[in-house]
Parts: structure tokens; sequence; C-alpha cells
């Protein structure tokens, strides 16, 4: 069995190294096939996280006029008290609205000089008992209405778009990542016809002597499998990159929201393996194909 | 050892290649095939290691109908049956020893066996001295002799040679032909294809005579025609 090993490893290695030019294409068919697909994996997940944040508590901001009277709060209030779809809210005063501006602005000092605690509006912050978007901006508007009020804020409505936009991003990359891991197929099929068809005289003579067909088979299988996972290789590296400008991008933005798009490493090698079994697949389906077509005939 | 009992092949969009053909060769035996281009003889030693099937008839080799025979057990029937080739089928990129123990390596022959019955055979075939030389460097008799020995290194019960001497001159055809008596004295089951005259006339052995597909000589000790 030792001998088959090393025949085996050597054939794969020749196969792989004949024909250089189709064995890096192929290679970086699959790389660019499966880097999109990591790249709307990633996508994906960051709204996942994005959605799994907000989920426990979509909620929106009824704004008061900062010359509101104070009747005209009550009545919010109380229609807020009534109201059987509101589970919680909270009334954020001047001197809790002027902290959290404080801290907003905190790298602005002249914004914050500029405007006293008197000059900004208070709020309600209102959390749904049943948080499914719709209902909670038909609740929401309901409010805006009662007199006193500013205006009503979703904090859904953000993540609503951003969802959108993700969703729409992350499919388009998703139907490219099918097509080129198509293509990638379809040259992997290519290539190894192509070693079939360079090592067309040993297969003859593979055949004519007796040798079993698994081990015909087996070194351009391989051939294909090891081009697969060279490209899944290259794609796992691509993943972490974009991870990584991403979480740099977010941190400079210092933008909250974006946070969940910066996956933990936990969830990259999570993606990497599904790459590499994509990868894999690739490889076998590709090289396959090819060898039970021009093998078996 | 090889027994075809009302074996018919045709190729689609060619005439009948082989027709209800009766033949049965008993263990090391020598036997011709003699008949012009297209009459059947290649497809007659295809049939036998299962590089063809029969469109009708049974085939039997060492007893068993390869008919029968599943997919999987083909490379254990061809294990047994060495082939030559007018056109030798050498790896130009593998040297003698290289072509000869390549054989017993794709079958998963242990190295030390490879070690020993590779020189050994080429000691037999009278390549001893050129184990390490390349295809090209050799003349068309030596490489005959390369793939004689690389059929013949399995020991196979029975040896397929389809026009060994078509591409040497005379004095090398009997060089090769001592050699495959040589092979056929141990044992082995030889069936030739030929049309040299010369050979099957000198030998003496038995001749299926072949015509458009059908046997219309089966002869002990027979001539060319």
């Amino acid at each position: 069995m030792a001998l088959r090993v090393d025949y085996i490893a050597k054939e794969t290695g020749n196969n792989l190294i004949r024909n250089p030019s189709l064995t890096i294409a192929t290679v970086l068919t699959v790389a660019l096939s499966l880097s999109l697909l990591g790249a709307a994996l990633l996508l994906q997940r960051g709204v996942d996280g994005l959605n799994t944040r907000f989920k426990d508590d979509i909620e929106f901001i009824v704004w008061v006029q900062p010359d509101a009277a104070q009747e005209q709060i009550d009545l919010v209030q109380r229609s807020l008290d009534e109201s059987s779809s509101v589970s919680d809210y909270r009334f954020v005063n001047r001197e809790e609205t002027f902290t959290e501006f404080r801290e907003f602005w905190a790298d602005s000092p002249e914004v914050i000089d500029a405007v006293g605690p008197d000059e900004l509006p208070t709020s309600f912050r209102v959390v749904p008992v049943v948080p499914d978007l719709a209902l909670v901006q038909a609740l929401g508007s309901e409010f805006e209405d009662l007199p006193g009020v500013l205006k009503v804020d979703f904090a859904s409505e953000y993540i609503k778009q951003l969802n959108d936009f993700t969703n729409v991003a992350s499919r388009v990359m998703i139907g490219a990542a099918i097509a080129s891991a198509l293509a990638s197929s379809m040259l992997m099929y290519n290539t190894i016809r192509t070693a079939l068809f360079a090592r067309r005289r040993e297969v003859e003579v593979m055949r004519l002597v007796g040798a079993s067909n698994t081990f015909i088979r087996i070194p351009f299988m391989l051939e294909g499998l090891m081009q697969g996972l060279f490209g899944a290789a290259f794609s796992v590296l691509s993943v972490f990159a974009l991870n990584r400008a991403l979480r740099g991008l977010i941190e400079k933005t210092d933008f909250q929201l974006l946070d969940s798009f910066a996956l933990p490493s936990g969830d990259l090698w999570q993606i990497s393996i599904w790459l590499l079994v994509a990868g894999t697949l690739i490889g076998f389906i590709g090289s396959g194909i090819a060898v039970s077509r021009y093998l078996d005939a | 050892m090889i027994k075809l009992e009302n074996v018919t092949k045709e190729y689609p969009g060619h005439s009948v290649a082989l027709k209800e053909a009766d033949a049965d060769i008993a263990k090391g035996e020598f036997v011709f095939l003699v008949g012009p281009s297209g009459s059947g003889k290649s497809t007659f030693l295809r049939l036998i290691n299962k590089q063809e099937d029969p469109d009708d008839g049974r085939i039997f080799v060492a007893g068993k109908d390869i008919g029968q025979l599943s997919s999987w057990k083909v490379p254990m029937l061809r294990r047994n049956i060495g082939s030559v080739f007018q056109d030798f089928k050498l790896l130009p990129n593998k040297t003698v020893g290289e072509n000869v123990s390549f054989a017993l390596e794709v079958i998963g022959r242990p190295k030390n066996v490879i070690k020993t019955q590779v020189p050994a055979i080429c000691e037999l075939v009278g390549l001893g001295d050129k184990v390490d030389k390349y295809p090209h460097q050799l003349s068309g008799g030596e490489q005959q002799r390369v793939s004689i020995a690389r059929a013949f290194v399995n020991r196979p019960l029975i040896l397929l040679a389809d026009e060994p001497t078509g591409n040497l001159d005379p004095q090398t055809a009997i060089g090769i032909m001592r050699l495959l008596d040589r092979i056929n004295k141990t044992g082995t089951t030889v069936v030739m294809a030929t049309h040299d005259r010369g050979i099957v006339d000198t030998m003496r052995r038995r001749v299926i005579e072949l015509a458009d597909g059908l046997i219309v000589r089966d002869q002990a000790q027979g001539v060319y025609e």
C-alpha cells in the first residue's frame, strides 16, 4: 500500500505541474467564485447579527417639542398607557437628553457650548408588544399627530434600509458566486480532460495490464480536488482580509450600528469551512464528470 | 483456456467483424490468426480481454464466462492476459525498466517483487544491458522486446499479440518469434494475429483463418494458406 500512496502522490503532483497555466487558471477561477461566496456569507452573517441585536428592542422614539406644555406631554403619556400595543416606555427628560447629547457630540465641544438643555426635545422611548417592523411603524405613526409631538423616529428604519441593501447585495453576490462556481466546475472539467488526454498512453497501458478503475481514476480526481482546495484556500484568505478591512472601516467611522459586520473569528472559521467544502465539491464534480466521461467509455 | 461460442460482433456502420465464430483454444497452445485486413483478427483478440463485448454468443476464459464478469472484475481478467501490439505502446518518457515496472506498479505489486522481477524479465527478453535506455534509443525489435517483457512480467496465462512483427524486418521478426515461442514453452497460451506468411509457414502451428468475419479454416500445424 505504501507504494500506492507514493505513486498516487507522484502522479497527482506531476499532473498539477504538467500544465501550469491551466492549473493556475482553474485555481484562480475557483478562488474568485469562492471569494464572492465568502463575501456574500460575510454580509449575510453581518445582517443576521444586526437583526438579533435589534430584535429584542425594536423601539421607536416619540420626540416632544422642546416648548411643549406639560398637558401635551401628559396627553402623549396617557395615550401610551392606554395603547394595548405598547409593552413599555420610558420618558427621557431634559437632563438625560442633554447628557446623551453631550456624549454624542463629545468630540465637538463647540456644539455642546452652543446648545442649552432647554433647547433640546424630550422624548418617550417606546417598546412595542409585537416587534414586527410594519406593526411598529403603524403604531408609531398614531402618535405622530398628537399635539406637541415633534416627530416619531424608528430605530428600525435604518436597520430595515441596511437590511434591504445588504440583502440585495448578498443575493447579487451569491448569484455571481453560483455562476462563477459553474464556470469553475466547467473549467475544472476541461482541465482534467486535458490531463486525461495528456496521459492517454499511460491510461491505455494501465487498462491493458489490469489496473483497477479506481487506481486509474484517483490521481485525476485528486488533481481536481487539490485545485478546488487551493482555490478555496485563497478565498479563505480573501474573506479574512475583507473582514479585516471592514473592521478597520467600522472602527474608523465609529458607527456602532455596523459593529456586527465585523465578525468574530469563530464565524470566519465557520465560513472558511463552508468555502473549503465548496471548493472540494467543485473539484470533485468537475473532475468526476471528466473522469467518468472519458475513462469509462 | 479460451473458448468462443457462436460469437458475433458488429460495428455500427461497418460490415460484420466476427460472425458466429466458434473456437476452442487449449492451455499452452500457440495459435496464429490469419486473414486479410478487416477480416476480424483484431476483434477476435479484443474480445478475449474484454476490450470489446460481443453482440451475441459467449466467450470463456479459463473456464469463466467473461460476459458475466462485472466491470470491476475486468482488471483481474486482464492481469491474466498479456497484450503485445504492432506499435509497441511503450511510454516514451519512461526507461525500459520503468516501462516494465509500470505494469506491476499499477496493479499494486509490492516494491520488492518489482525489484526482482523487472531485471529478470529484461534479462529473459535479451535487454539486460538496456534497462536504463529510453524507447527512442532502441531499435524496433528491441522496443518490441520491451513490450513483450511488459506483457509477460506478470506471468499471464494468455499472451495476445496483434501483428507483433508488422513493423519489423524479417531478421528481427525471427528473433521476436523465438521469444514468443520460449514464452509459449513456459505454458503460456499465445494467440497471434499476423500477416507474415513466412513466419506462419516456418513455425507450423495451429492456424485459424478469418475472412469477412467468418472462420474459414482451423488447422493444426497449418500454413498461411
